[in-house]
């Protein structure tokens, strides 16, 4: 079905690999000595590349690390993040990438959650961590003796990545070496000119989109990659590296069609050929809106649990709305509206966790919790979310639940609520007045803004809330006294 | 540049960040960036990013974070201007 889309040639290109190490040995031999990553302080062909991750490999073994073994990986996007990976998941272990914005106690409990061997760590995030947690630090010692990569069976796990929880806890959805490569495969489907292409990466390497749809589709097709360490930095680093794919959520590709407009020139460079955009609703404007610009903006839809991309949208003009046709191999179904998945790119389960397992399958199929419906050739469109967790445009996924469990520590507050509005998290907070009214102060109202503010000072930026709301009416509630949230 | 042509720019960057046209016409230089402007993260990044392309400046030495009011973030600026 994706066949029309592409160029035949380049379309035969698009094969099955057993395993991450098998698709990399043939881009090392095809492709040796074309850029393969950067990030403004390193820059590694893929031989360079290979030579790294061996000597990683040879550190690995020397840890008594072996296939099979989990190793978490704690680092900032970057070189040194993807050599480490790359080393991981070739040596035949299993790769938990940590996102690096997580706090010391939670990676101390997700590594034993997750049963970790050894963690590699960037060694500015060392600092953070518990002692006695097995560290090796991502420097010149973490390389040993150059180690032949192995090949393992494609039902043999690869990674662990997070995932938002609908009970309010992160998890960790477990990918098989098939998923992985599936997944791959799936993210070169429907795009004209897909190998040796220029990606550039904003998205964490934490995150399935940042590492299948980018990292992953990179170095399938003997691209380069450049990582940009700060976002900041991103159209400074674009005039130079001249990237022809962007993989991206919606959020900042509106913010650079903005930028285009407020300084009155393309800012994504003229060399930009095709936005692979997901993880969040994509307005049809974006698509129309880039169309003139001389870009093709794909919309796709996927899941962590899906190892990325289920459908993308190669009749983006004709059907902005569409998150595109689903991509061979899989099987969809619709069950009152709920989109179900079964395929070789769905994760194996979550880690440690029987309780998400079990509400997450039936009958084989995974749940998504996303409503959906097909148009008559196909296409798929996505209209909502079961689930509670809260994904904003720029595809965080917000865990309401957590948040809420911030700002209900101060006795102050009663109970809360955060929500999405505009694209933007909401407080509500029901205040405990007799305690807040005890404390004599001349404007309790004004001293609880003031103290909630601080506590949303503490969060991490993308759990931050944008509006507070200090009610003087409880909320809605259950029988059973919780918080109807859909009746605020 | 003056401060006033200053926030006059901040005013124009602040157009395409913040959608509400009403808050738009009140921001001033005490204008809290979350309470008032209610700011998301790519809001921020977008001003930031904005801020260094108007004034040809680079704000590797500050977080964005420890702005409270749209006043500090003039005060930043003139300071990076050098008056």
């Amino acid at each position: 079905m994706f066949e029309k889309y592409t160029d035949p040639q380049t379309y035969a290109k698009i094969v099955d690999w057993p395993n991450v190490t098998a698709m990399w040995r043939n881009s090392v031999k095809t492709y040796g000595e074309n850029l393969a990553i950067e990030d403004g302080t390193s820059s590694m062909t893929y031989a360079e590349l290979d030579a790294r991750a061996a000597k990683i490999r040879g550190a690995l073994k020397e840890q008594g690390i072996g296939r099979g073994d989990r190793v978490g990986l704690f680092a900032t996007n970057g070189c040194t993040f993807v050599c480490a990976y790359l080393a991981i998941v070739t040596a035949g272990a299993v790769a938990a990438l940590l996102p690096p914005q997580l706090d010391g106690m939670t990676v101390f409990g997700v590594s034993r959650m997750f049963g970790l061997k050894l963690l590699l760590v960037e060694d500015a995030l060392k600092a953070k961590l518990p002692a006695e947690l097995p560290v090796k630090v991502l420097d010149a010692a973490a390389e040993g003796e150059p180690e032949k990569a192995i090949e393992v069976e494609p039902a043999e796990p690869c990674v662990i990545m997070f995932t938002g929880g609908t009970t309010g806890r992160s998890k960790g959805a477990l990918l098989s070496n098939r998923a992985v490569m599936t997944g791959t495969k799936y993210g070169c489907y429907g795009i004209r000119e897909i190998f040796e292409q220029r990606y550039f990466l904003v998205l964490p390497l934490t995150h399935v989109f940042g590492l299948i749809r980018n990292l992953m589709a990179a170095l399938y097709t003997g691209s380069a990659l450049h990582i940009c360490k700060n976002n900041k930095d991103m159209f400074r680093e674009i005039a130079v590296f001249r990237p022809t794919v962007w993989v991206v959520v919606p959020a900042l590709a509106e913010m650079a069609l903005n930028l285009s407009r407020q300084f009155k020139r393309n800012m994504l460079g003229e060399d930009m050929k095709t936005i692979i955009c997901g993880a969040a609703a994509v307005a049809p404007y974006l698509v129309r809106e880039y169309h003139k610009m001389g870009i093709d903006l794909f919309p796709g839809y996927g899941l962590t649990e899906s190892a990325n991309l289920v459908s993308g949208n190669p009749d983006n003009l004709n059907r902005p709305e569409s998150v595109g046709l689903p991509f061979p191999g899989q099987e969809l179904k619709l069950v009152n509206g709920e989109l179900w998945l079964k395929g070789p790119n769905m994760m194996d389960g979550y880690v440690g966790n029987p309780q998400e397992n079990e509400a997450a399958y039936e009958d084989g199929w995974f749940k998504t919790g996303d409503l959906a419906r097909f148009d008559e050739d196909g296409f798929l469109y996505i209209t909502g979310r079961i689930k509670e967790i809260i994904v904003l445009s720029n595809g965080e996924n917000i865990s309401p639940a957590e948040v809420e469990a911030r700002f209900n520590v101060l006795e102050t507050v009663q109970d809360s609520l955060v929500y999405a509005e505009n694209d933007a998290l909401v407080l509500e907070v029901v205040p405990r007045n007799a305690v807040l009214l005890a404390m004599g102060k001349e404007d309790p109202t004004a001293f609880l803004r003031e103290q909630l503010n601080e506590v949303n000072r503490t969060l991490p930026g993308f759990e931050r809330v944008s509006k507070i709301i200090i009610r003087d009416t409880d909320f809605k509630r259950s029988p059973s006294m919780k918080i109807l949230r859909n009746q605020k | 540049m003056n401060r006033e042509e200053i926030i006059e720019k901040l005013k124009e960057i602040a157009e395409f960040t913040v959608q509400d046209p009403s808050i738009l016409a009140k921001m001033d230089e005490t204008a809290d960036l979350t309470a008032d402007l209610g700011l998301s993260s790519v809001g921020i990044l977008y001003i930031v990013i904005a801020i260094e392309e108007m004034f040809h400046i680079r704000m590797d030495d500050v977080s964005f974070g420890e702005f409270k009011t749209v006043g500090d973030v003039a005060d930043y600026i003139e300071k990076k201007l050098g008056k």
